[in-house]
Protein backbone atom coordinates (compact mmCIF):
# COMPACT_ATOMS: atom_id res chain seq x y z
CA UNK A 1 0.00 0.00 0.00
CA UNK A 2 1.58 3.37 -1.08
CA UNK A 3 2.06 5.81 2.04
CA UNK A 4 -0.24 8.93 1.76
CA UNK A 5 2.07 11.75 2.09
CA UNK A 6 1.48 14.52 4.64
CA UNK A 7 -0.18 17.54 3.99
CA UNK A 8 1.58 20.24 2.84
CA UNK A 9 1.21 24.17 2.31
CA UNK A 10 -0.48 24.90 -1.29
CA UNK A 11 2.14 27.09 -1.63
CA UNK A 12 6.10 26.60 -0.88
CA UNK A 13 7.28 29.25 1.30
CA UNK A 14 3.97 30.84 2.12
CA UNK A 15 3.23 29.43 5.66
CA UNK A 16 3.99 26.82 7.99
CA UNK A 17 1.93 24.34 9.30
CA UNK A 18 3.03 23.78 12.86
CA UNK A 19 2.48 26.13 14.99
CA UNK A 20 0.39 27.60 11.76
CA UNK A 21 2.05 31.00 10.77
CA UNK A 22 2.24 33.06 7.46
CA UNK A 23 6.03 34.05 6.26
CA UNK A 24 7.24 37.05 5.62
CA UNK A 25 10.34 38.36 3.91
CA UNK A 26 12.28 41.16 5.96
CA UNK A 27 14.54 43.69 4.52
CA UNK A 28 17.95 43.76 6.35
CA UNK A 29 18.81 46.98 4.91
CA UNK A 30 15.20 49.27 5.69
CA UNK A 31 13.31 46.53 8.00
CA UNK A 32 9.99 46.66 5.71
CA UNK A 33 8.28 43.46 6.57
CA UNK A 34 5.97 42.16 3.18
CA UNK A 35 3.70 39.10 2.41
CA UNK A 36 4.03 36.92 0.20
CA UNK A 37 7.50 37.08 0.84
CA UNK A 38 9.12 38.91 -2.13
CA UNK A 39 12.98 38.32 -3.72
CA UNK A 40 12.90 41.99 -3.42
CA UNK A 41 12.40 45.03 -1.00
CA UNK A 42 9.74 46.88 -2.44
CA UNK A 43 10.29 49.43 0.28
CA UNK A 44 14.07 50.40 -0.69
CA UNK A 45 14.38 47.90 -3.76
CA UNK A 46 17.34 46.31 -2.08
CA UNK A 47 17.74 42.57 -3.56
CA UNK A 48 20.58 41.54 -0.02
CA UNK A 49 19.77 40.88 2.68
CA UNK A 50 16.21 39.62 2.48
CA UNK A 51 15.21 37.15 5.33
CA UNK A 52 12.19 34.36 5.91
CA UNK A 53 10.20 35.84 9.03
CA UNK A 54 7.42 34.51 10.83
CA UNK A 55 4.25 36.87 11.30
CA UNK A 56 1.93 37.16 14.40
CA UNK A 57 -1.13 34.92 13.81
CA UNK A 58 -3.19 37.93 15.09
CA UNK A 59 -4.62 40.85 13.60
CA UNK A 60 -7.63 43.14 12.57
CA UNK A 61 -9.93 43.68 10.67
CA UNK A 62 -8.96 46.52 8.09
CA UNK A 63 -12.00 46.41 5.59
CA UNK A 64 -14.43 43.64 4.34
CA UNK A 65 -16.96 42.51 2.10
CA UNK A 66 -19.91 39.64 2.11
CA UNK A 67 -19.27 38.03 -1.41
CA UNK A 68 -22.42 36.57 -2.71
CA UNK A 69 -22.14 35.99 -6.16
CA UNK A 70 -18.75 34.58 -7.87
CA UNK A 71 -17.93 32.26 -10.56
CA UNK A 72 -19.27 28.74 -10.86
CA UNK A 73 -17.43 26.29 -8.79
CA UNK A 74 -16.81 29.33 -5.81
CA UNK A 75 -19.17 28.45 -2.97
CA UNK A 76 -20.97 31.51 -1.55
CA UNK A 77 -21.54 33.65 0.70
CA UNK A 78 -18.02 34.16 2.45
CA UNK A 79 -16.07 36.82 3.96
CA UNK A 80 -13.24 38.25 2.71
CA UNK A 81 -11.31 40.61 4.47
CA UNK A 82 -8.12 42.79 4.65
CA UNK A 83 -6.17 41.67 7.77
CA UNK A 84 -3.67 44.40 9.33
CA UNK A 85 -1.36 42.39 10.99
CA UNK A 86 1.00 43.97 13.81
CA UNK A 87 4.26 44.02 11.76
CA UNK A 88 2.83 46.22 9.57
CA UNK A 89 1.55 43.74 6.82
CA UNK A 90 -1.98 43.05 4.89
CA UNK A 91 -3.25 40.16 4.18
CA UNK A 92 -6.31 39.29 2.35
CA UNK A 93 -8.14 36.43 3.27
CA UNK A 94 -11.43 34.89 4.38
CA UNK A 95 -13.19 35.56 7.60
CA UNK A 96 -15.10 32.49 9.32
CA UNK A 97 -16.56 31.83 13.04
CA UNK A 98 -18.71 35.05 12.58
CA UNK A 99 -21.92 36.06 11.09
CA UNK A 100 -21.48 37.90 8.25
CA UNK A 101 -23.99 40.98 9.19
CA UNK A 102 -21.87 40.62 13.07
CA UNK A 103 -18.51 41.60 11.17
CA UNK A 104 -17.10 44.95 11.65
CA UNK A 105 -13.94 47.07 10.82
CA UNK A 106 -11.57 46.68 13.63
CA UNK A 107 -12.29 42.99 14.88
CA UNK A 108 -9.84 41.03 15.65
CA UNK A 109 -9.28 37.54 13.83
CA UNK A 110 -6.73 34.82 14.17
CA UNK A 111 -4.59 32.83 11.93
CA UNK A 112 -6.16 28.95 10.92
CA UNK A 113 -5.22 26.23 8.40
CA UNK A 114 -8.01 25.14 5.99
CA UNK A 115 -8.14 23.02 3.05
CA UNK A 116 -7.21 24.17 -0.32
CA UNK A 117 -7.78 20.99 -2.38
CA UNK A 118 -5.61 18.39 -3.31
CA UNK A 119 -2.13 18.02 -5.65
CA UNK A 120 -2.32 16.02 -8.20
CA UNK A 121 -0.77 12.95 -5.93
CA UNK A 122 -4.04 13.07 -3.60
CA UNK A 123 -1.55 14.96 -0.97
CA UNK A 124 -3.73 17.34 0.47
CA UNK A 125 -2.87 21.37 0.08
CA UNK A 126 -3.29 23.72 3.38
CA UNK A 127 -3.97 27.06 2.82
CA UNK A 128 -4.90 29.87 5.52
CA UNK A 129 -7.87 31.94 6.74
CA UNK A 130 -9.19 33.72 9.69
CA UNK A 131 -11.21 33.10 12.52
CA UNK A 132 -12.79 35.99 14.28
CA UNK A 133 -11.61 36.24 18.14
CA UNK A 134 -14.55 36.17 20.05
CA UNK A 135 -17.21 33.92 18.25
CA UNK A 136 -20.82 35.37 18.12
CA UNK A 137 -22.62 32.46 19.76
CA UNK A 138 -26.34 31.40 19.86
CA UNK B 1 9.13 64.26 -23.47
CA UNK B 2 5.92 65.08 -25.67
CA UNK B 3 5.73 62.83 -29.00
CA UNK B 4 3.35 63.92 -31.42
CA UNK B 5 0.12 64.01 -31.33
CA UNK B 6 -2.14 61.64 -33.91
CA UNK B 7 -5.04 62.85 -35.40
CA UNK B 8 -8.34 61.03 -35.28
CA UNK B 9 -9.88 60.33 -38.45
CA UNK B 10 -12.57 58.19 -37.98
CA UNK B 11 -14.44 56.26 -34.54
CA UNK B 12 -17.01 53.54 -35.36
CA UNK B 13 -18.38 51.16 -32.72
CA UNK B 14 -21.09 48.89 -32.81
CA UNK B 15 -23.87 49.04 -29.86
CA UNK B 16 -22.61 47.06 -26.82
CA UNK B 17 -24.44 43.90 -25.44
CA UNK B 18 -25.55 40.15 -25.37
CA UNK B 19 -25.30 38.86 -28.73
CA UNK B 20 -26.01 35.42 -29.72
CA UNK B 21 -23.46 32.96 -30.50
CA UNK B 22 -23.38 33.20 -34.21
CA UNK B 23 -22.15 36.76 -33.76
CA UNK B 24 -18.73 36.27 -33.38
CA UNK B 25 -16.01 38.25 -32.14
CA UNK B 26 -14.68 38.60 -35.46
CA UNK B 27 -17.72 39.86 -36.88
CA UNK B 28 -18.50 42.26 -34.21
CA UNK B 29 -14.81 43.98 -34.95
CA UNK B 30 -15.36 43.71 -38.17
CA UNK B 31 -18.60 46.11 -37.93
CA UNK B 32 -16.86 48.57 -35.56
CA UNK B 33 -13.79 48.42 -37.91
CA UNK B 34 -15.88 48.91 -41.20
CA UNK B 35 -17.75 52.31 -39.23
CA UNK B 36 -14.37 53.40 -38.60
CA UNK B 37 -13.14 53.14 -41.77
CA UNK B 38 -16.57 54.54 -43.13
CA UNK B 39 -16.41 57.47 -40.89
CA UNK B 40 -12.52 58.22 -41.96
CA UNK B 41 -13.61 58.02 -45.88
CA UNK B 42 -10.95 55.45 -45.71
CA UNK B 43 -10.54 52.25 -47.77
CA UNK B 44 -8.89 49.18 -46.60
CA UNK B 45 -5.44 50.05 -49.16
CA UNK B 46 -4.78 52.87 -47.16
CA UNK B 47 -4.35 51.16 -44.33
CA UNK B 48 -0.61 50.80 -43.10
CA UNK B 49 -1.40 48.77 -39.51
CA UNK B 50 -3.62 47.18 -37.19
CA UNK B 51 -3.83 47.39 -33.77
CA UNK B 52 -6.03 45.00 -31.17
CA UNK B 53 -6.85 45.02 -28.08
CA UNK B 54 -9.17 42.14 -26.42
CA UNK B 55 -8.56 39.80 -23.34
CA UNK B 56 -10.47 36.53 -24.10
CA UNK B 57 -10.33 36.49 -27.83
CA UNK B 58 -7.71 33.86 -27.87
CA UNK B 59 -4.38 33.84 -29.98
CA UNK B 60 -4.30 36.06 -32.91
CA UNK B 61 -7.34 37.82 -32.87
CA UNK B 62 -6.41 40.65 -34.95
CA UNK B 63 -5.36 38.37 -37.59
CA UNK B 64 -8.44 36.73 -37.41
CA UNK B 65 -10.17 39.57 -37.84
CA UNK B 66 -7.85 41.08 -40.03
CA UNK B 67 -8.22 37.87 -42.01
CA UNK B 68 -12.27 38.91 -42.48
CA UNK B 69 -11.74 42.71 -42.65
CA UNK B 70 -9.52 42.31 -45.78
CA UNK B 71 -6.52 43.74 -43.71
CA UNK B 72 -4.28 40.30 -43.83
CA UNK B 73 -1.00 40.61 -44.56
CA UNK B 74 -0.38 43.72 -42.81
CA UNK B 75 1.75 44.37 -39.03
CA UNK B 76 -1.03 43.29 -36.86
CA UNK B 77 -0.55 43.03 -33.25
CA UNK B 78 -2.55 41.58 -30.24
CA UNK B 79 -2.74 43.81 -26.87
CA UNK B 80 -3.42 42.53 -23.66
CA UNK B 81 -3.69 44.50 -20.90
CA UNK B 82 -6.54 43.29 -19.07
CA UNK B 83 -9.61 46.07 -18.87
CA UNK B 84 -6.68 48.64 -20.63
CA UNK B 85 -6.69 46.29 -23.53
CA UNK B 86 -8.34 48.68 -26.07
CA UNK B 87 -6.39 51.55 -24.62
CA UNK B 88 -3.08 50.15 -24.65
CA UNK B 89 -3.73 49.05 -28.23
CA UNK B 90 -4.32 52.97 -28.80
CA UNK B 91 -1.31 54.01 -27.03
CA UNK B 92 0.95 51.72 -28.96
CA UNK B 93 -0.54 52.81 -32.50
CA UNK B 94 0.32 56.36 -31.26
CA UNK B 95 3.57 55.42 -30.42
CA UNK B 96 3.91 53.83 -33.85
CA UNK B 97 2.41 57.26 -36.02
CA UNK B 98 5.06 59.59 -33.96
CA UNK B 99 7.80 57.31 -34.55
CA UNK B 100 6.99 57.82 -38.04
CA UNK B 101 6.75 53.81 -38.69
CA UNK B 102 3.44 54.18 -40.32
CA UNK B 103 0.59 56.94 -41.16
CA UNK B 104 -3.07 55.95 -40.68
CA UNK B 105 -3.46 52.93 -38.45
CA UNK B 106 -6.53 50.69 -37.81
CA UNK B 107 -7.26 50.17 -34.05
CA UNK B 108 -9.63 47.61 -32.82
CA UNK B 109 -10.82 46.75 -29.28
CA UNK B 110 -13.62 43.82 -29.09
CA UNK B 111 -14.84 41.17 -26.63
CA UNK B 112 -17.10 38.39 -26.61
CA UNK B 113 -18.04 37.68 -23.16
CA UNK B 114 -20.61 36.21 -22.92
CA UNK B 115 -19.75 32.61 -23.97
CA UNK B 116 -16.59 33.13 -21.77
CA UNK B 117 -17.45 34.31 -18.89
CA UNK B 118 -19.47 33.75 -15.89
CA UNK B 119 -20.05 35.02 -12.51
CA UNK B 120 -17.75 38.20 -12.80
CA UNK B 121 -14.47 38.65 -13.59
CA UNK B 122 -11.28 37.76 -11.41
CA UNK B 123 -7.66 37.41 -11.57
CA UNK B 124 -5.50 35.29 -13.30
CA UNK B 125 -6.00 31.48 -11.09
CA UNK B 126 -1.73 32.05 -10.50
CA UNK B 127 -2.10 35.26 -8.42
CA UNK B 128 -2.32 34.83 -4.50
CA UNK B 129 -5.41 37.18 -4.49
CA UNK B 130 -7.58 34.56 -6.44
CA UNK B 131 -6.36 31.37 -4.09
CA UNK B 132 -8.19 32.97 -1.63
CA UNK B 133 -11.49 33.72 -3.34
CA UNK B 134 -10.77 37.41 -4.62
CA UNK B 135 -13.01 38.10 -7.04
CA UNK B 136 -13.14 41.77 -9.27
CA UNK B 137 -16.67 42.40 -7.28
CA UNK B 138 -14.64 41.68 -3.96
CA UNK B 139 -12.34 44.20 -4.38
CA UNK B 140 -14.61 47.13 -5.11
CA UNK B 141 -16.64 45.75 -1.98
CA UNK B 142 -13.58 46.12 0.31
CA UNK B 143 -12.70 49.71 -1.10
CA UNK B 144 -16.57 50.87 -0.87
CA UNK B 145 -16.54 49.74 2.95
CA UNK B 146 -13.52 51.69 3.79
CA UNK B 147 -14.01 54.41 1.79
CA UNK B 148 -17.63 54.63 3.54
CA UNK B 149 -15.83 54.37 7.03
CA UNK B 150 -13.28 57.19 6.16
CA UNK B 151 -15.03 60.05 4.98
CA UNK B 152 -18.43 59.41 6.01
CA UNK B 153 -19.82 58.60 2.54
CA UNK B 154 -23.38 57.00 2.44
CA UNK B 155 -24.83 53.90 0.14
CA UNK B 156 -27.06 56.20 -1.36
CA UNK B 157 -23.89 58.41 -2.21
CA UNK B 158 -21.77 55.62 -3.97
CA UNK B 159 -25.30 54.41 -5.51
CA UNK B 160 -25.70 58.04 -7.34
CA UNK B 161 -22.66 56.93 -9.70
CA UNK B 162 -25.00 54.17 -11.63
CA UNK B 163 -28.20 56.34 -11.67
CA UNK B 164 -26.15 59.54 -13.06
CA UNK B 165 -24.48 56.82 -15.78
CA UNK B 166 -27.48 55.47 -16.63
CA UNK B 167 -29.41 58.47 -16.81
CA UNK B 168 -26.76 59.74 -19.68
CA UNK B 169 -26.59 56.48 -21.20
CA UNK B 170 -30.44 57.04 -22.21
CA UNK B 171 -29.05 59.42 -25.15
CA UNK B 172 -26.54 56.74 -26.35
CA UNK B 173 -27.41 54.41 -29.21
CA UNK B 174 -24.73 51.98 -28.61
CA UNK B 175 -24.99 51.92 -24.84
CA UNK B 176 -26.17 48.45 -23.81
CA UNK B 177 -29.16 49.80 -21.11
CA UNK B 178 -30.14 52.88 -22.98
CA UNK B 179 -32.38 53.40 -19.39
CA UNK B 180 -32.45 54.99 -16.09
CA UNK B 181 -32.26 53.33 -13.13
CA UNK B 182 -33.67 54.96 -9.80
CA UNK B 183 -32.03 54.91 -6.79
CA UNK B 184 -34.26 52.44 -4.79
CA UNK B 185 -33.42 50.09 -7.33
CA UNK B 186 -29.83 50.28 -7.21
CA UNK B 187 -30.15 49.63 -3.61
CA UNK B 188 -32.70 47.04 -3.56
CA UNK B 189 -30.50 44.87 -6.37
CA UNK B 190 -29.65 41.48 -5.76
CA UNK B 191 -26.42 42.26 -3.02
CA UNK B 192 -23.05 41.29 -5.12
CA UNK B 193 -20.19 42.10 -2.74
CA UNK B 194 -21.75 43.65 -0.21
CA UNK B 195 -21.73 46.65 -0.06
CA UNK B 196 -21.90 47.06 -3.35
CA UNK B 197 -25.56 45.13 -5.48
CA UNK B 198 -25.81 44.26 -9.19
CA UNK B 199 -26.73 47.44 -10.03
CA UNK B 200 -23.23 48.75 -8.56
CA UNK B 201 -21.31 46.68 -11.14
CA UNK B 202 -20.38 46.71 -14.78
CA UNK B 203 -22.22 43.97 -17.11
CA UNK B 204 -21.14 41.01 -18.27
CA UNK B 205 -20.82 42.22 -22.32
CA UNK B 206 -20.21 41.88 -25.93
CA UNK B 207 -18.77 44.68 -28.38
CA UNK B 208 -16.46 46.25 -30.65
CA UNK B 209 -15.01 49.99 -30.56
CA UNK B 210 -12.52 50.70 -33.57
CA UNK B 211 -10.64 54.12 -34.63
CA UNK B 212 -8.41 55.40 -37.51
CA UNK B 213 -5.87 57.48 -36.11
CA UNK B 214 -3.10 59.11 -38.69
CA UNK B 215 -0.13 61.56 -38.90
CA UNK B 216 -0.43 64.25 -40.62
CA UNK B 217 0.89 62.75 -44.26
CA UNK B 218 -1.91 60.26 -43.50
CA UNK B 219 -4.51 63.00 -43.27
CA UNK B 220 -3.09 64.13 -46.78
CA UNK B 221 -3.21 60.35 -47.93
CA UNK B 222 -6.86 59.85 -46.85
CA UNK B 223 -8.00 63.30 -48.20
CA UNK B 224 -9.17 64.74 -45.27
CA UNK B 225 -8.80 69.14 -44.85
CA UNK B 226 -10.75 69.46 -41.56
CA UNK B 227 -8.30 67.37 -38.75
CA UNK B 228 -11.12 66.08 -36.49
CA UNK B 229 -9.85 65.48 -32.77
CA UNK B 230 -6.16 64.94 -31.81
CA UNK B 231 -4.88 62.48 -29.38
CA UNK B 232 -2.48 63.73 -27.88
CA UNK B 233 -1.17 61.05 -25.99
CA UNK B 234 -2.16 58.03 -23.56
CA UNK B 235 0.10 57.36 -20.31
CA UNK B 236 0.54 54.11 -18.96
CA UNK B 237 1.71 52.76 -15.68
CA UNK B 238 1.52 49.75 -13.99
CA UNK B 239 0.67 49.29 -9.57
CA UNK B 240 3.28 49.19 -7.50
CA UNK B 241 4.05 46.79 -4.68
CA UNK B 242 2.62 48.46 -1.58
CA UNK B 243 3.73 47.17 1.56
CA UNK B 244 2.43 48.37 4.88
CA UNK B 245 -1.17 49.21 5.81
CA UNK B 246 -2.36 52.45 4.13
CA UNK B 247 -5.76 53.50 2.74
CA UNK B 248 -6.84 51.08 0.28
CA UNK B 249 -8.41 53.92 -1.75
CA UNK B 250 -4.94 55.62 -1.98
CA UNK B 251 -5.02 55.36 -5.82
CA UNK B 252 -1.11 56.29 -6.21
CA UNK B 253 -1.22 54.19 -9.52
CA UNK B 254 -3.98 56.44 -10.30
CA UNK B 255 -1.92 59.93 -9.28
CA UNK B 256 1.09 58.75 -10.89
CA UNK B 257 -1.13 58.05 -14.50
CA UNK B 258 -2.58 61.46 -14.18
CA UNK B 259 1.34 63.14 -13.96
CA UNK B 260 2.28 61.06 -16.64
CA UNK B 261 -0.73 62.49 -18.94
CA UNK B 262 0.09 65.96 -17.36
CA UNK B 263 4.17 65.84 -18.84
CA UNK B 264 3.41 63.26 -21.92
CA UNK B 265 0.58 65.95 -23.03
CA UNK B 266 1.37 69.12 -21.34
CA UNK B 267 -2.60 69.41 -20.69
CA UNK B 268 -3.13 70.18 -17.14
CA UNK B 269 -5.90 69.03 -14.70
CA UNK B 270 -7.76 72.15 -14.97
CA UNK B 271 -8.04 71.79 -18.50
CA UNK B 272 -10.32 69.07 -18.56
CA UNK B 273 -13.53 69.39 -19.67
CA UNK B 274 -14.86 66.21 -19.88
CA UNK B 275 -13.95 62.38 -18.16
CA UNK B 276 -15.05 58.81 -19.67
CA UNK B 277 -13.89 57.56 -16.24
CA UNK B 278 -13.57 53.15 -16.16
CA UNK B 279 -16.55 52.95 -13.73
CA UNK B 280 -16.35 48.87 -14.11
CA UNK B 281 -17.94 49.30 -10.49
CA UNK B 282 -19.94 52.80 -8.86
CA UNK B 283 -16.99 53.11 -6.22
CA UNK B 284 -14.24 53.06 -8.73
CA UNK B 285 -15.26 56.39 -10.83
CA UNK B 286 -15.17 57.98 -7.23
CA UNK B 287 -12.18 57.07 -5.56
CA UNK B 288 -10.20 56.83 -9.39
CA UNK B 289 -11.42 60.63 -10.21
CA UNK B 290 -9.87 61.50 -6.64
CA UNK B 291 -6.50 59.97 -7.59
CA UNK B 292 -6.26 61.61 -10.31
CA UNK B 293 -6.56 64.90 -8.41
CA UNK B 294 -9.62 66.03 -10.32
CA UNK B 295 -12.01 65.58 -7.24
CA UNK B 296 -10.59 66.60 -3.80
CA UNK B 297 -9.96 63.78 -1.59
CA UNK B 298 -13.12 62.43 0.02
CA UNK B 299 -15.27 64.17 -2.27
CA UNK B 300 -16.27 62.26 -4.78
CA UNK B 301 -19.13 60.75 -2.85
CA UNK B 302 -20.65 63.72 -2.31
CA UNK B 303 -20.05 65.34 -5.78
CA UNK B 304 -21.90 62.92 -7.73
CA UNK B 305 -24.63 62.91 -5.29
CA UNK B 306 -24.92 66.54 -5.41
CA UNK B 307 -24.49 66.41 -9.74
CA UNK B 308 -21.57 67.95 -10.02
CA UNK B 309 -20.15 65.16 -12.31
CA UNK B 310 -23.38 64.82 -14.35
CA UNK B 311 -24.14 66.34 -17.45
CA UNK B 312 -24.37 70.26 -16.97
CA UNK B 313 -22.43 69.42 -13.52
CA UNK B 314 -18.96 70.99 -12.96
CA UNK B 315 -17.09 68.16 -14.21
CA UNK B 316 -19.02 65.64 -16.42
CA UNK B 317 -18.02 62.22 -15.94
CA UNK B 318 -18.63 59.20 -18.26
CA UNK B 319 -21.36 61.08 -20.49
CA UNK B 320 -21.51 57.79 -22.62
CA UNK B 321 -23.35 55.66 -19.59
CA UNK B 322 -19.48 55.17 -18.64
CA UNK B 323 -19.20 51.42 -18.17
CA UNK B 324 -22.09 50.59 -16.06
CA UNK B 325 -24.73 51.22 -18.78
CA UNK B 326 -22.85 51.35 -22.12
CA UNK B 327 -21.28 47.85 -21.23
CA UNK B 328 -17.76 47.03 -20.40
CA UNK B 329 -16.86 44.11 -22.66
CA UNK B 330 -13.30 44.49 -21.34
CA UNK B 331 -10.99 45.08 -24.63
CA UNK B 332 -13.28 46.87 -26.29
CA UNK B 333 -13.67 49.67 -23.24
CA UNK B 334 -10.41 51.47 -23.91
CA UNK B 335 -11.19 52.28 -27.69
CA UNK B 336 -15.15 53.01 -26.59
CA UNK B 337 -14.08 55.69 -24.36
CA UNK B 338 -11.79 57.16 -26.93
CA UNK B 339 -14.61 57.09 -29.41
CA UNK B 340 -16.56 58.96 -27.22
CA UNK B 341 -14.21 61.40 -26.75
CA UNK B 342 -13.73 62.01 -30.40
CA UNK B 343 -17.88 62.44 -30.82
CA UNK B 344 -17.77 65.08 -27.67
CA UNK B 345 -14.81 66.77 -29.17
CA UNK B 346 -16.86 67.03 -32.46
CA UNK B 347 -19.72 68.39 -30.58
CA UNK B 348 -21.49 65.85 -32.30
CA UNK B 349 -22.76 63.93 -29.04
CA UNK B 350 -26.57 64.46 -29.43
CA UNK B 351 -28.49 64.43 -25.80
CA UNK B 352 -25.27 63.59 -23.93
CA UNK B 353 -23.07 66.26 -25.79
CA UNK B 354 -21.14 68.52 -23.13
CA UNK B 355 -21.50 71.62 -24.31
CA UNK B 356 -17.99 73.84 -24.52
CA UNK B 357 -15.65 70.52 -24.69
CA UNK B 358 -12.55 71.08 -25.63
CA UNK B 359 -10.00 68.47 -23.86
CA UNK B 360 -11.38 65.28 -22.48
CA UNK B 361 -9.56 62.12 -20.43
CA UNK B 362 -10.24 59.02 -20.98
CA UNK B 363 -9.50 56.61 -17.97
CA UNK B 364 -8.99 52.94 -18.23
CA UNK B 365 -7.82 50.36 -15.25
CA UNK B 366 -6.86 47.07 -15.93
CA UNK B 367 -6.58 43.57 -13.71
CA UNK B 368 -5.41 43.47 -10.36
CA UNK B 369 -1.84 42.07 -8.98
CA UNK B 370 -1.49 40.57 -5.40
CA UNK B 371 0.16 42.94 -3.34
CA UNK B 372 -0.10 46.34 -5.90
CA UNK B 373 -2.56 48.90 -6.34
CA UNK B 374 -3.56 47.97 -9.42
CA UNK B 375 -2.55 46.39 -12.75
CA UNK B 376 -2.53 48.81 -15.71
CA UNK B 377 -3.58 52.17 -15.63
CA UNK B 378 -3.70 54.47 -18.78
CA UNK B 379 -4.65 57.67 -19.22
CA UNK B 380 -5.55 59.26 -22.74
CA UNK B 381 -6.10 62.98 -23.72
CA UNK B 382 -7.56 64.03 -26.49
CA UNK B 383 -8.27 67.65 -28.06
CA UNK B 384 -10.25 69.65 -30.28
Amino acid sequence: MPAVAAARPFREGLLKLTPPRLLGSRCGRCATVTFPPREFCPGCRAVEPITETELSPEGTVYSFTVVRQAPPGIEVPYVLAYIDLPEGVRVLGQVVGVAPEAVTIGVGVRLEPTAFGRDGDGTELVGYRFRAASEVTA
Amino acid sequence: MTLAPAHVAGAGMIRFGKYPADVTLERMAVGAARAALLDAGADLTQIDACYVGHVFGGPVAGQRIAAQLGLDGLPVSNHENYCASGATALREAWVALAAGLHDVVLIVGVEKMTDRVAGGVRPDPGDLDAAVGYVMAAGHGLSARRYMADHGATREQIAAVAVKNHAHSVHNPFAQYQRPVSIEEVLNARPIAEPLGLLDCSPISDGAAAMVLCTPAGLRRLGLVAPGPRMLGCALVSGSVRPGTGDVNEEDVSRRAAEEAWKLTGIGPEDIDLVEMHDCFTIAEIVRMEGLGLIPRGAGAAWTAAGETSLGGRLPVNPSGGLLSRGHPVGATGVAQACELTWQLRGTAGGRQVEGARVGLSYCKGGTVNGTDGGSVTTLVMSK
